[in-house]
């Protein structure tokens, strides 16, 4: 599955309403592809920071739901993250992995453990609700639906294929630019659409 | 409960300064007051396993309107060096951290000297405030201190000594 198309399937498929963190690199640039109007707070940098980070404001805003959006690369660099999340009282984060085993944006290195590491794998062994790897985006839609729907919070690996994903530039907001846009947004209870346009 | 002890006093300054959300990692001088914040059905918590994490957990729980504290070792704060700096210069993102000052005088472990002689350098080379509480009596800052940190928009930490904790 092509990082693009994940992306604009979940979007599809959580509607508007979840609140996104997104981690760095790739899979924010597939993200923000996407266009999807859910209010979306980018959690770079420091890289592995974006799964705490989701927990705490998934903790503050419920019943809302979170969903973090997570790189396999910015995930196992605080792998640990998890067994907070899965101990956590209870809130409606769910996480998505894109994972094709790469640092993508720093030119394609592999991650330790490479092919040895089954993540689904450590997710259910951390305590969380996983969802099976979807063999192809339709799949992917189904497999969004039953995020929510365990006891523990969700999580889902999704295969995606390496892809050229090089740097974007600055972009066009500074961290706290980028905060300060996503606080208005989420107490405005506007949707990224919305407050762009 | 009496406020005056080492742990209820750190707890009840917590839950005085509106903060219902603890993310912590545990000392064995701050273990009284977790206790204490554990049994207050009012205060959840959110047990990590890396001290940045906690840090992760407060600034998302800021995001989202609602007041939270990391409360660690100082061993701790030297690890989320990285987090601190993104946060208070990246993000500017405000954050509490209480944290046990292993170290220093009254602390007789080789092995705790090291944070007690690096801490407040490392703090103050990121631009961290940091202010010390020497005994129970001194937990009445912590609401300043939440406060300084959301007008300051930065992590602001207490290095609480032994007499204060426990």
């Amino acid at each position: 599955m092509r990082r693009g198309d994940a992306a604009a399937a979940i979007a599809a498929a959580i509607g508007p309403d979840p609140i996104v963190v997104c981690s760095l690199g790739s899979t924010s640039r597939a993200w923000r592809s996407a266009e999807a109007p859910n209010p979306t707070y980018y959690g770079s940098d420091p890289m592995g920071m974006a799964a705490s980070l989701a927990l705490g404001l998934a903790l503050a805003v419920r019943p809302r739901r979170v969903l973090h959006l997570a790189g396999d690369g910015d995930l196992t660099m605080n792998l640990q993250a998890l067994l907070a999340i899965a101990g956590a009282p209870p809130c409606g984060l769910a996480t998505v992995v894109f994972s094709n085993r790469r640092y993508e944006t720093g030119g394609g290195q592999p991650l330790a453990g490479n092919r040895a590491t089954d993540l689904e794998l450590v997710g259910r062994g951390a305590g969380l609700h996983v969802v099976s790897t979807p063999p192809d985006a339709a799949a992917l839609g189904a497999a969004c639906g039953e995020l929510w729907a365990g006891t523990a919070p969700g999580f889902c690996v999704i295969d995606v294929e390496a892809e050229a994903s090089p740097y974007g530039g600055p972009g066009e907001h500074s961290g706290v630019e980028e905060r300060t846009l996503f606080t208005d947004r989420l107490r405005a209870g506007t949707t990224s659409q919305e407050s762009s346009s | 409960m009496d406020d005056t002890s080492p742990p209820n006093a750190l707890a009840t300054a917590v839950v005085a300064a509106g903060i219902d959300l603890v993310a912590c990692l545990p000392d064995s001088w701050l273990s009284p007051a977790l206790d204490t914040l554990d049994a207050d059905d009012g205060v959840e918590i959110v047990r990590v396993a890396r001290e940045d994490d906690g840090l992760g957990v407060c600034a998302g729980a800021w995001l989202g309107g609602r007041r939270a504290v990391l409360l660690c070792q100082n061993a701790g704060l030297l690890l989320s060096a990285n987090v601190l700096a993104g946060l208070t210069h990246h993000h500017q993102i405000p954050v509490l951290a209480v944290a046990a000052a292993r170290g220093g005088l009254e602390d007789a472990f080789y092995y705790q000297s090291y944070k007690g002689r690096t801490t407040t350098p490392v703090l103050d080379a990121l631009d961290v405030p940091w202010h010390a509480v020497h005994d129970p009596a001194g937990f009445a800052v912590l609401g300043d201190a939440y406060r300084q940190a959301e007008m300051h928009r930065r992590p602001v930490v207490l290095l609480a000594d032994k007499a204060a904790l426990a």
